[in-house]
Formats: C-alpha cells, sequence, structure tokens
C-alpha cells in the first residue's frame, strides 16, 4: 500500500480546499455552469439522471480496509447505503447531493483518498493488473510505475486542459489484464538487455469509435517513461482534434497521421526533452518503493498442513470456488481470491455499505489489509493463506461474494446503464440479471467455459462491449430502447497468439467485436446469448477451445445462422454498425 | 484586454467599449490599457508593400497586441518601433514560427510581450504554447495569458510560466491573484516554480 507523505497530503487537501471554494462561488452566482462543469467533472462530479455521481480514484485498484471503511461511512451518509465498482477500478456514488461533496471531499482526504481527475478533458486514474505485486508472471511490479504516473499526471499544469479525455493502463506481467490494447496509452512491461522498459501502445480505445492501440515503440527504457508520454501528452494536446468531441480522442489523431507520422511527432518532441528534469532515476524509483508498505510474507507457510485441496474433493461447491475464483500467488502458500460482484440479482459491482465493512474485516483477519479493485468489478483479497481459504470461503459466502463465476458468463461486466445514467440510451441491470438467471445452472456455465460478456447502455461503451467475448450495446432506436450484439471482443493486449493448454495455437491480442446484425428488444436477449452459446459448443473442437476462439477460426457465418437461423434478417439494413 | 467590435476590426483602429480588464503583474492588480490591433483584410493583403503600410499598422504608442501573423508579415518593420508591440499566439498557432533566427532561438528585439490566448478555457493548447515559448524557445520576457483566464486556472497558467495575466471580467482579480497560491507543492518538475506569496 502507499502511503502519503506530507507533499501528497498538502495537495489532497489543498484541492479539497479549492473545489470547496469552486462549489461555493456556483452555489453563490460567480462562477458559471458553463465554467464550473469543467471543474467539477476534473473532480469527479457528474450531474446525472436522478442525482450528481461522485467517483472516486482508486489508484490502480489499490485499497487499505480503513479507506474501504471510510467508503462504507460515505455511503451510509451521504448516499443510499451502497456504492458501484467501474470498469476503471473507480467507484462511484450514485446520491450524492452538490452542497455535499466538499464534506464527502474531506473525509476522503483523511484516509489519503480524493477525486482528482476521474472525469473530465484530463490524464485519468492510471488503471493496472489486478493482481500487480503479486502475479507469478511478473515481469516487474507495476505498482511502483503506476504511483509514479499517478504524481507525474495529478494536477498537470500542461495537460490539464485536453482535447479529451485520456487513460493510461500498466501491464507489468508477460499476460495482459489490464487491456494495454484499449487505452489511449498501454503500457506493456518488458525487458532488453537485462534492463527494465516498456513497449509503448498509442491510440487504443472504445467508445464510438473503437480501436485498438498502435505499438509505437517497441522498448522504451524506464528512465524515460515520464518524458516519452510528456511528448506523447503534447503532441496530443497540441493537435488532437476539438471541433468534434467525437473525433477528439488521441487514436483519431494517431489514425488521421498514421502510426508512423504520430510517432515520428512524439519522436521531434521527445528528442528536445528526453534528457530534462523529468527523467527518471534510481534514486526516483527507490523513494515511490520506499513509500509502499510491502506485505510481510510467512516464508514457512508453504511447508505447513494445507487441508485445502482434502476439504474441495469432498465439496464441490467448495472446489468450484476454488476453480474459479483463487489465483495463483508468486509466494508460496499464499493465494489472491476473487470476491465476486457479480451474484445473480446484484447490479454488476455494486456492493453494500454492509459488505464493504465485513470485506474490510476479511481483509484483515485473512490478509494484510489490502484489497484490489478489478477492471471486471470485482474485488480481490491479494494475499491469502491457502490453508484457510475453507475458512474463508464460508465467510464469503454469508456475504454473497463467493459467486464462483469469475471468467465465466455470468462475470457480467456492465455499466449503470439507463436506470441511472443520463447518457445510457438503454438499461444495462436488467439485462445482467435476466441473462445471469438465464445461466443459473453452474455446471452448463463451466460446460460453457470461459466466456466475457460485457454490457454498455450506449456507445459511450463503459461496460466495456467492444471487448466482451459477447458484447451488448443498448441503442435507442425512435425511442425505444434495442441492444446491438456483437462478438469475437478480446479485452487482452500482448501477443497476437498463444498456446492453450492442449498445445493448440488460438488467436490472442486485443479485438474489437464485430456486430452480427439486426438489433434485438430487451426481452429477446437471453435467447439470443443462450443461442450463441448452443452454435459454439456444437462447433468447438474440444473444451479447450473457448468460445472466442470459436469466433475467430470460424467467423460469424455459424453464429448468425444460429441466431437469425437461415433467413435473410442478418442482411437488413439494420446491420451497419451504429 | 477590451475586445474589438466587428466595425472597429475592419477599420483596424479599437478603442475600449467595456469596463477595464483586469491585469495581474507582479504580485499586483493593475488596469489593463494594452489593445489588441485587429489588422484590416487590406493590410494583410498588402503584406511587404512598404508604401501603405503606415496606415494598415497600429500607432508608434505603447501598449498594442498584434496577431503572430501579422508579426511575421511585418516583422522588419514592428521591430524597429519606438514603442514595442506585444505578439498574440492563439492556440491554431506554431510558436516555432516566431525562430527567424537562430536554430530554437527566439529574437526578443522589439517584442514587449507575448500574449497567449484563451478563447475557452477548455482549450489546453496555449499551455503547450507557453512551455514551449519558455521551455525550447528561450522567451523570457513577459507572457501574459489573455481571454477565458479564470481563478481556476491561475495555478496551472503560472506553472506553465505564465507571469501576467488579464483576467476575465465576473473573476474577482484579488481571487485570482491569491489562486497563485492555490497548491504549495507540485510534482512535475521542468515546470516554473510558483513563488509563493502570502495570502490576502
Amino acid at each position: 500500500m502507499y502511503l502519503y507523505d506530507k507533499v501528497d497530503q498538502q495537495i489532497v487537501d489543498e484541492r479539497v480546499a479549492q473545489f470547496a471554494d469552486q462549489t461555493r462561488r456556483f452555489l453563490a452566482g460567480t462562477l458559471t455552469d458553463e465554467e464550473f462543469r469543467p471543474l467539477r467533472l476534473q473532480n469527479g462530479l457528474y450531474i446525472q439522471r436522478l442525482a450528481p455521481m461522485l467517483r472516486v480514484a482508486i489508484p490502480y485498484g489499490m485499497l487499505a480496509s480503513h479507506q474501504l471503511r471510510t467508503l462504507s461511512y460515505i455511503a451510509d451518509r451521504w448516499d443510499k447505503g451502497y456504492g458501484h465498482f467501474s470498469t476503471r477500478q473507480n467507484i462511484q456514488f450514485n446520491w450524492p447531493k452538490l452542497e455535499d461533496v466538499p464534506d464527502i471531499l474531506a473525509e476522503l482526504a483523511k484516509v489519503q483518498m480524493h477525486c482528482i481527475q476521474t472525469s473530465g478533458n484530463c490524464i485519468r486514474n492510471t488503471t493496472t493488473d489486478h493482481f500487480a505485486g503479486i502475479a507469478p508472471d511478473e515481469i516487474v511490479n507495476p505498482l511502483l510505475w503506476c504511483e509514479l504516473i499517478r504524481q507525474w499526471s495529478t494536477l498537470h499544469p500542461e495537460f490539464a486542459f485536453l482535447p479529451r479525455k485520456f487513460k493510461i493502463a500498466v501491464s507489468g506481467a508477460t499476460h495482459d489484464r489490464a487491456a494495454v490494447g484499449v487505452h489511449d496509452i498501454g503500457l506493456q512491461a518488458s525487458t532488453q538487455d537485462g534492463e527494465i522498459g516498456f513497449t509503448v501502445w498509442v491510440g487504443g480505445g472504445l467508445g464510438r469509435t473503437p480501436m485498438v492501440g498502435k505499438r509505437i515503440r517497441a522498448f522504451l527504457p524506464w528512465q524515460d517513461l515520464l518524458t516519452y508520454m510528456q511528448a506523447i501528452l503534447r503532441v496530443y494536446n497540441l493537435h488532437g482534434r476539438r471541433d468534434n468531441k467525437y473525433k477528439a480522442r488521441i487514436k483519431i489523431l494517431v489514425k488521421e497521421l498514421t502510426p508512423e507520422v504520430f510517432a515520428q511527432e512524439v519522436e521531434t518532441e521527445w528528442q528536445r526533452i528526453k534528457d530534462g528534469p523529468n527523467k527518471l532515476t534510481a534514486e526516483d524509483v527507490k523513494r515511490i518503493e520506499s513509500q509502499f508498505t510491502w506485505p510481510e510474507y510467512d516464508v514457512g507457510l508453504a511447508d505447513q498442513d494445507d487441508p485445502t485441496d482434502g476439504i474441495a474433493q469432498d465439496n464441490p461447491a467448495f472446489a468450484s470456488w476454488i476453480k474459479r475464483c483463487v489465483h495463483p500467488h508468486r509466494v508460496p502458500g499464499y493465494r489472491a481470491v476473487t470476491l465476486s460482484l457479480k451474484a445473480t440479482g446484484v447490479p454488476p459491482g455494486d456492493i453494500t455499505s454492509a459488505q464493504m465493512l465485513a470485506v474490510a474485516d476479511i481483509a484483515d483477519k485473512y490478509g494484510f489489509g489490502e484489497v484490489r479493485v478489478s477492471h471486471e468489478q470485482n474485488l480481490i483479497l491479494s494475499d491469502v493463506p491457502s490453508r484457510r481459504l475453507h475458512e474463508l470461503w464460508q465467510e464469503l459466502k454469508a456475504l454473497n461474494l463467493a459467486s464462483p463465476n469469475i471468467g465465466m458468463l455470468t462475470n457480467i461486466i456492465a455499466c449503470p446503464g439507463g436506470d441511472f445514467c443520463a447518457l445510457a440510451n438503454a438499461v444495462s441491470i436488467p439485462v445482467a440479471r435476466a441473462i445471469q438467471e438465464r445461466f443459473d445452472n453452474l455446471d452448463y456455465l463451466y460446460e460453457i467455459g470461459e466466456l466475457d460478456l460485457n454490457i454498455s447502455g450506449c456507445i459511450n461503451a463503459c461496460g466495456h462491449h467492444h471487448v466482451g467475448h459477447i458484447g451488448i450495446l443498448g441503442v435507442d432506436k425512435a425511442g425505444e430502447e434495442w441492444y446491438q450484439v456483437t462478438i469475437g471482443g478480446r479485452q487482452s493486449g500482448g501477443a497476437d497468439q498463444a498456446y492453450d493448454d492442449k498445445g493448440v495455437l488460438r488467436a490472442g491480442g486485443a479485438s474489437i467485436g464485430k456486430i452480427i446484425g439486426p438489433s434485438f428488444a430487451r426481452d429477446e436477449i437471453p435467447d439470443v446469448v443462450e443461442k450463441l452459446v448452443q452454435t459454439y459448443l456444437t462447433c468447438r473442437d474440444s473444451e479447450a477451445e473457448r468460445f472466442v476462439d470459436v469466433v475467430a477460426r470460424l467467423g460469424l457465418a455459424p453464429f448468425k445462422v444460429g441466431v437469425y437461423g437461415e433467413s435473410d434478417r442478418t442482411h437488413d439494413k439494420e446491420a451497419t454498425p451504429a | 484586454m477590451t475586445q474589438a467590435t466587428l466595425e472597429q476590426s475592419q477599420a483596424g483602429v479599437q478603442h475600449e467599449t467595456a469596463g477595464p480588464t483586469h491585469l495581474l503583474k507582479a504580485g499586483a492588480v493593475i488596469v489593463d490599457d494594452w489593445h489588441e490591433w485587429v489588422p484590416s483584410p487590406q493590410s494583410s493583403e498588402e503584406n511587404g508593400n512598404q508604401h501603405a503600410a503606415s496606415d494598415h499598422f497600429p500607432p508608434d504608442e505603447p501598449h498594442w497586441i498584434v496577431p503572430l501573423s501579422f508579426w511575421l508579415k511585418n516583422e522588419a518593420t514592428l521591430r524597429v518601433r519606438q514603442h514595442s508591440v506585444g505578439i498574440r499566439v492563439d492556440p491554431a498557432d506554431d510558436p516555432f514560427d516566431l525562430v527567424t533566427t537562430a536554430p530554437d532561438t527566439l529574437d526578443p528585439t522589439g517584442i514587449a510581450l507575448i500574449a497567449v490566448a484563451f478563447p475557452n478555457f477548455n482549450d489546453g493548447r496555449g499551455y503547450s504554447h507557453a512551455y514551449t515559448l519558455r521551455a525550447h524557445l528561450g522567451w523570457h520576457g513577459e507572457l501574459r495569458a489573455v481571454g477565458d483566464v479564470l481563478i481556476d486556472t491561475m495555478f496551472y497558467l503560472a506553472r506553465c510560466g505564465f507571469d501576467s495575466y488579464a483576467v476575465k471580467p465576473g473573476h474577482d482579480p484579488h481571487a485570482a491573484l491569491d489562486a497563485l497560491n492555490t497548491f504549495s507543492q507540485r510534482y512535475q518538475r521542468g515546470y516554473t516554480e510558483v513563488a509563493t506569496a502570502p495570502r490576502r
């Protein structure tokens, strides 16, 4: 866990004072609505359909138990007793009052939290692998680099008013769990001649014009990380389009210039600053490292008796949970555990204040008081002794946090949708619920195997539908809710191809899903998903071939037939992308 | 900075029309008595015509600011005036155009100040222009933010190298001056360290 020093604390405290003054001036009428809007957005405050929405940053998804208790307190005192984890490792409160927000920010500042740059046209919260620091396949610990980027990007004087929002993701492991291919900048750790550095991807993103990022630098030495990003941001700040918000993301600039020309522009700017004051030194990294508390692992743990396997043999429900929700850890004897926030009937990513308190206690009891938030909208206990898994499972079951569906179809990513969000064309949460209810048979769910299903209530794609193996997008047609279905999306960047467990080469790398045909009414969606799944089960070459692999191998055709039949409904004019 | 009306623009003259804009400079609030020269279309076309030029130039008096494009077309004439002019850099301008001599160094002769325009405070290009002028082009003279200059952007502006500010009407200039101290700490290196002045 990163602990603030005086500088960090003072910046956050002064930001609270600044926002309190801005709110006061707005309410007094000396700051216009037009002026206040970008300022409040840069403090995570939206005006939503029913009430303001406040988005709290959880930098790189790391939370301490005492911070979770504060979030619980905020949910009870200023909200309706719950919060919503977003796909960007943040938490959102849907019911605060504008005039209370300065007090909420002050409460957050007491536990080293803030809402800085969680919205607006600026550099947003940097996201990473939810197993950062504990993954067995880690090349570098991304937490250090994320914190360096957090500091560098916080209140950056030159890049506070960019053409559009700007999202950075860092993957420190060989397997990308941070979706670096669909961020404005994606950084994938790598090594060259024993030196650590990053592969730099630029111009990925979802939203209206989904694109996979382009690799503009194969290897960037770590010392150059900030100066190189400074050059990217400067080129974007000066040349990104500002005449049309739908064409303002860096992906459009990269596309219009071509990645080669864009990279050359960055190179020209970078040559001017690369050896300047933002070049990183070993001391910089050491300073950041020293401000983290690192778990004091029990090195003898792996030698102690572990009853887990024995219990699992006699208890299929526990075994299912182990298989789906328990993950390897770089330290022998420890495991990472996902707490599924995807129980059937609960809006994906929602957590009650009581659950927050319980999870905080569990994090203290079974770990080092640390929790991670995943971009799949679940929580991770990062350091659980393997021998205590059964005990933990029993506690989690009582809290409805032990749904054994991680990686499965019912682990649905969904935005808040039309129930809350002013932008949405359609609801997301009831659609998620209907699908979860349809696939509530665990044996069937496991038969289907790994399948990411993502739902967005509008083209802004907060539910990352483009990178779902199955993606569902709410669209508005003549004032009615309709749903467009895509298949074949993938969120992980990295290798274009990889071998599966059986040694078969499968397609890999981030990919944008393709639309299967005309949209559907809401109540048709569970049937459509069912038909897609049936088509997959018929077509797969083995259990090792996942849904998304079949789409890569066979294309859309068999799925279109499976869903629409042999009729030519698929040639309907509605098949054109929205 | 007083905005020109359309008629005045076309005539190539400018008068103050509204209440005074406040200028923050060297820790003080003063009245902004600078004028923006809006060249008539004629003078742009007659670029290089030395005989016709005088009618289409601001009078050789203090406190005129000309657009970058006008400066570039009339640089030789403008540099030798008795009263130096300011140059306005708009968001779409490229400050590197100011470099005419040594590589990446700006000749300050005849330039009273450089005014970077923020037609809307949401347009952040002016911040990069300021950084470029200070860090890459060696401009050490006065760098002024003009246009949509809010209390709320003062700190960022100062960090990017501005040292004078024509505050947007409606924003309390004294509060704007205080806002230079909004943050007493910063993370980024290579940007101006804002001198901490005592709060009011």
